[in-house]
């Protein structure tokens, strides 16, 4: 029963179900029946530590500590296999989309460490050029320390550029220099304060 | 009928450029106008940007949906995530008013919801066009070619958001494949997950649920697989020798995208379908597609 030991272990914070239904994905939660349809779905639920349908039970609970701290939250892809089959239309991609925000906003160690500094990056290269530029962003992502993961990426980049499939120059869209002008400066704000 | 092309990034300038070089082959045949949407930007690629800062990905996408206003009623992208993505944001700001003046006000960018329908290309294709006059274009048949087709995800779910197929037992695209004349596999994982971008970020998980694909498609006696978004197309083709790797067995079963079968029923040459950016060699599959496909093959080599 490692549910209930998570339970017993944990100091509840009772606000957390609150925030957490006044965000997309938050609103019906508490129409969850714990059937465990969206685990059963879910073709990532290997990777995970608990399943969706567990994640909610804890944030009923008021476990916030315990939430964002799971690696499901992190794993989850998006796939809406489990929306499609929740009896109850519990919007469970975006749920989880919104938990990723939330950790990364109060800064819990994730455990795919890579998560965060991908969403981070993600941002940072398309406030810088409108669009995404996959060179830049898998430098950003990767771990300069791990030698064999660089190597397994510099691999895949060389393939990719004799098949003319990565730019040797960053996107530019200048109809959109206002617009991205103000991404930046808002992220930057954001960045200063942390 | 003229639409509002939404390219993507992936397709316009990076790993799936052969998918935006088909499309557009096929269109000029078929008499789809596609206008590119100028100064287009990321639609914010699902959650990669909405997960760290929400407001940032609905102005992202809203701005897009704004610039399509102008040309059609219709913003057709190829790529399964910007559909989705872009779907997300319109209902997100057509349903909230105040939401919408928050991203504005913030961003001082209009954006819009309203005005504009997101389609898929497939849909416009087997919806828009429509079997009848895709068969009538078919200029070699794929007789002898045993093709799985695979939908991934976000182009059949969330049921009600764009859809215009079943959410678990998709038929357009396997209909598309027999109207090309070739033979359509069943393939049982057709819209399971491929990893997505977990190949970044947790290749391991990503490895896995790509194997499954390729062996069921492999079992199925499949000659090659056929799909309709860019980062699926990806795990399936390029990542493809890391999967044998990761497996110790070789599957060697091209990936090709929709635009770039049918093109091959239509006559066009490889090149032009930018058949020679795929990475799994392509070499069997066509002399197993019948002696019309080795022709065309031969005479553009």
């Amino acid at each position: 029963m490692k549910e209930l030991k998570v339970i017993e272990n944990s100091v509840p914070d009772p606000s957390f179900l609150e925030t957490v239904q006044k965000f997309p994905g938050g609103e019906k939660i508490t129409d969850c029946i714990q059937c465990g349809v969206c685990g059963g779905s879910c073709p990532a639920r290997a990777w995970m530590d608990y399943s969706p349908m567990q994640v909610i039970h804890m944030i009923r609970h008021g476990l916030k500590d315990k939430v964002l701290s799971t690696s499901t939250i992190w794993i989850c892809a998006s796939c809406y296999a489990c929306t499609t089959r929740c009896p109850r239309g519990i919007d469970i991609p975006i749920l989880m989309s919104n938990l990723k925000r939330l950790a990364m906003e109060e800064k819990v160690p994730a455990k795919i460490r890579t998560k965060p500094v991908f969403h981070r990056a993600f941002m940072e290269v398309i406030q810088k050029y409108g669009r995404m530029y996959e060179p830049e962003l898998f430098l950003k992502v990767a771990d300069k320390r791990d030698l064999l993961g660089l190597f397994h990426n510099a691999s895949l980049g060389f393939r990719l550029m004799r098949k003319g499939k990565v730019g040797f120059k960053p996107p530019r869209v200048s109809e959109s220099s206002e617009f991205l002008a103000v991404l930046r400066s808002r992220n930057n704000n954001r960045r200063d304060n942390e | 009928m003229k639409y509002a092309y939404f390219p993507g990034c992936s397709v316009h300038h990076s790993t799936a450029k052969e998918y935006e070089t088909s499309c557009l082959a096929v269109s000029k045949i078929l008499g789809i106008e596609l206008e590119e949407i100028p100064g287009w930007n990321c639609c914010g690629s699902i959650d990669a940007v909405y997960a760290y800062d929400p407001t940032a990905s609905l102005a992202l996408a809203g701005r897009n949906l704004l610039l399509a206003e102008k040309i059609s009623s219709n913003i057709v992208t190829l790529c399964s995530a910007c559909f989705f993505t872009l779907s997300r944001a319109r209902r997100m700001l057509q349903n909230d008013v105040s939401l919408r003046e928050q991203v504005q006000k913030m961003y001082n960018v209009p954006v819009s919801g309203e005005g504009v329908k997101v389609r898929h290309f497939l849909d416009i294709l087997v919806n828009d066009v429509g079997y009848s006059e895709i068969a009538k274009h078919v200029k070699v048949p794929l007789r002898d070619l045993k093709v799985a087709s695979y939908y991934g995800c976000l182009i059949v779910r969330p049921p009600g958001l764009g859809s215009f197929d079943d959410p678990e037992h998709p038929k357009s695209l396997e209909q598309m494949v027999v109207n090309l004349g070739a033979q359509s596999i069943d393939l049982p994982d057709k819209t399971r997950c491929c990893g997505a971008s977990l190949f970044i970020t947790h290749e391991e998980a990503m490895v896995e649920m790509t194997r499954r694909i390729l062996g069921n498609a492999k079992a199925a006696g499949a000659n090659c697989i056929v799909t309709v978004c860019p980062l699926c197309q990806f795990n399936l083709d390029a990542k493809q020798t890391d999967v044998e790797a990761h497996v110790g067995s070789k599957f060697g079963i091209p990936v090709l995208f929709s635009t770039q079968l049918m093109g091959l029923a239509f006559g066009l040459s490889p090149r032009e379908l930018g058949l020679n950016k795929n990475f799994v060699p392509l070499h069997s599959m066509l002399l197993n597609a019948g002696e019309q496909v080795v022709e065309v093959v031969v005479a553009h080599k």
